[in-house]
């Protein structure tokens, strides 16, 4: 057990194994916005937004109250549509289907099957744990006893809530922890395998050790997930997303990598926005 | 907000938070003291030398202490900042560049110190001996590596990126200096075996000037790094 890390590069497997691992984080984007823009009756919001959200990875929205961020979110899942004189105009092509996310030939119903989300406030419905998780299974028509067990568990293992809530599936959801709740949440939007997840500050109510579990939780998803969060907390961007788009009066200044943004942004807005001189 | 292209990102901007306006502040007098500090010491050390002065080139010695607790306070400092405060983007290259430039400044202090050492063990002035005979360029080399200090110093002070690439330019000045003089004091030992200490002695002399300059540059280096220009692009510039 004493070869080096050298010795071990040198090796033909580890090199094998680092290529694969390369390959495997060359990805492609999920969705992509295209000129976007969005208006609250005559407020426009957004700006012109041009993001490719990368699949299997985190970005971070960042940005000032009322820079757009969580309006920007809100759109991948049609949620403004739940609002009257509201208006999108661009595009967010869902891929490979390529399919308009904003388009009205959309059903908001279909969008928000496949585009999951988690709010800021634990927002369990009131009834079992369980049916908690099924709740979105069985309007998906799932019905079958043991198929909607299989399933309500695997999303409670993937919230990694599972060995907490096992005993009490029948137990009020409202009978949980705050963290418990916001992972439950995790769980229900899991439950009907969403290709996207959006995160509205999700920690912004939780304890630091609840808050810690969230974001190992999202470190971990990403892997079966591209996920898409917006947060207050700097320090949360830095620590659990791969790429930060930092908006600005409903525009987005700059988007890069996370690494790149915390340590040597490209505008001097992102770069006073981060390091607190902003305003 | 200005949402341009940064052309120089300055640390120096103040904050919302004023516990990061005074530990950014705290951090830059620091530095700056111990620059300070450290450029009176290579211009002691090398007029201990160049006159023979025993009394000042113990003074030098003395104060290296003061030297080494300001690099510990700038280490210390700044690893509080960055645990307390979570600085990031210039701030944190700040933090970053300050450790740097205190490690550099030291060891600029500890040529200062090696200096005035071999000016101690040149009590008895010899009139062949080869210090005296590259006085001239010991001189030179001394000037131009004690103003490229200030300079260095001044650019961290003044957050001046001008002044920093103007430190990088005339390193190979100083280089160019010492393969002069180490040509010309390498003669004394080859006339006669004799002064194979002196000479040798005079050789660490004028590398530790050089030296002295290479930590200048670095420093230029750090002044840079923290206003987000690296050493290529100060050199397209």
């Amino acid at each position: 057990m004493n070869t080096t890390l050298a010795e071990k590069a040198a090796t033909p497997t580890f090199s094998i194994v680092m290529e694969e691992r390369k390959a495997a984080t060359v990805s492609s984007a999920k969705a992509v916005a295209a000129k976007l823009d969005f208006w609250y009756g005559t407020n426009q919001a957004l700006k012109n937004i041009n993001l490719s959200i990368v699949e299997n990875h985190v970005t971070a929205l960042i940005g000032p109250s009322g820079c757009g961020k969580s309006t920007f979110l809100r759109c991948f899942n049609r949620m403004h549509d739940l609002q009257a004189d509201t208006k999108y105009s661009g595009s967010i092509m869902l891929h490979p289907e390529n399919i308009n996310l904003v388009g009205k030939e959309v059903d908001p119903i279909e969008v928000r099957m496949r585009i999951g989300m988690v709010f800021q406030k634990p927002n369990p419905f009131p009834k079992t744990v369980f049916e908690n998780v099924a709740y979105g299974l069985r309007l998906r028509g799932f019905n079958s006893r043991t198929e909607l067990a299989e399933r309500v568990e695997k999303a409670l293992r993937a919230a990694a809530i599972w060995d907490e809530v096992k005993d009490r599936l029948n137990d009020s959801a409202l009978a949980l922890s705050g963290g418990q709740m916001q992972r439950l949440c995790i769980a229900r939007a899991l439950a009907t395998e969403p290709e996207i997840l959006l995160f509205d500050e999700p920690t912004s109510a939780l304890d630091p050790i609840a808050t810690a579990k969230i974001e190992e939780l999202i470190t971990e998803l990403r892997q079966r997930v591209t996920i898409l969060i917006v947060t207050h907390n700097m320090q949360q961007a830095a620590r659990v997303s791969d790429f930060t788009a930092f908006m600005y009066l409903g525009e987005l200044v700059e988007v890069d990598a996370t690494s790149k943004i915390f340590t040597n942004p490209s505008k001097k807005a992102t770069e006073d926005y981060i390091t607190g001189r902003y305003g | 907000m200005d949402t341009a292209v940064m052309q120089v990102s300055d640390p120096t901007e103040p904050h919302t938070s004023s516990i990061v306006d005074q530990s950014v502040a705290g951090l830059r007098l620091h530095a700056l003291e111990m620059g300070a500090l450290v450029i009176e010491q290579v211009a002691a050390a090398v007029k201990s030398l160049v006159e023979r002065d025993a009394l000042l080139a113990q003074a030098v010695l003395a104060r290296d202490s003061r030297v080494d607790a300001y690099e510990k306070q700038l280490d210390r400092d700044s690893l509080t900042f960055i645990a307390l405060q979570q600085p990031v983007a210039n701030d944190l290259r700040l933090a970053r560049a300050i450790v740097r430039i205190g490690r550099e400044l030291e060891r600029a202090g500890d040529e200062a110190k090696k200096i005035a050492r071999f000016a101690l063990s040149l009590d008895a002035a010899n009139d062949g001996d080869p210090v005296l005979a590259v006085g001239r360029q010991l001189r030179h080399m001394a000037a131009l590596s004690g103003s490229m200090l200030r300079n260095a110093v001044r650019a961290a002070d003044e957050m001046d990126p001008r002044l920093a690439r103007n430190v990088l330019e005339r390193d190979a000045e100083l280089d160019a200096e010492f393969a002069a003089a180490l040509r010309l004091v390498m003669s004394y030992v080859l006339q006669d075996h004799r002064f194979l200490r002196p000479t040798i002695d005079t050789i660490f002399a004028l590398k530790g000037l050089e030296r002295i300059g290479d930590h200048a540059t670095n420093i230029a280096e750090q002044v840079l790094y923290m206003m987000g220009q690296d050493r290529q692009q100060a050199d397209a510039a």
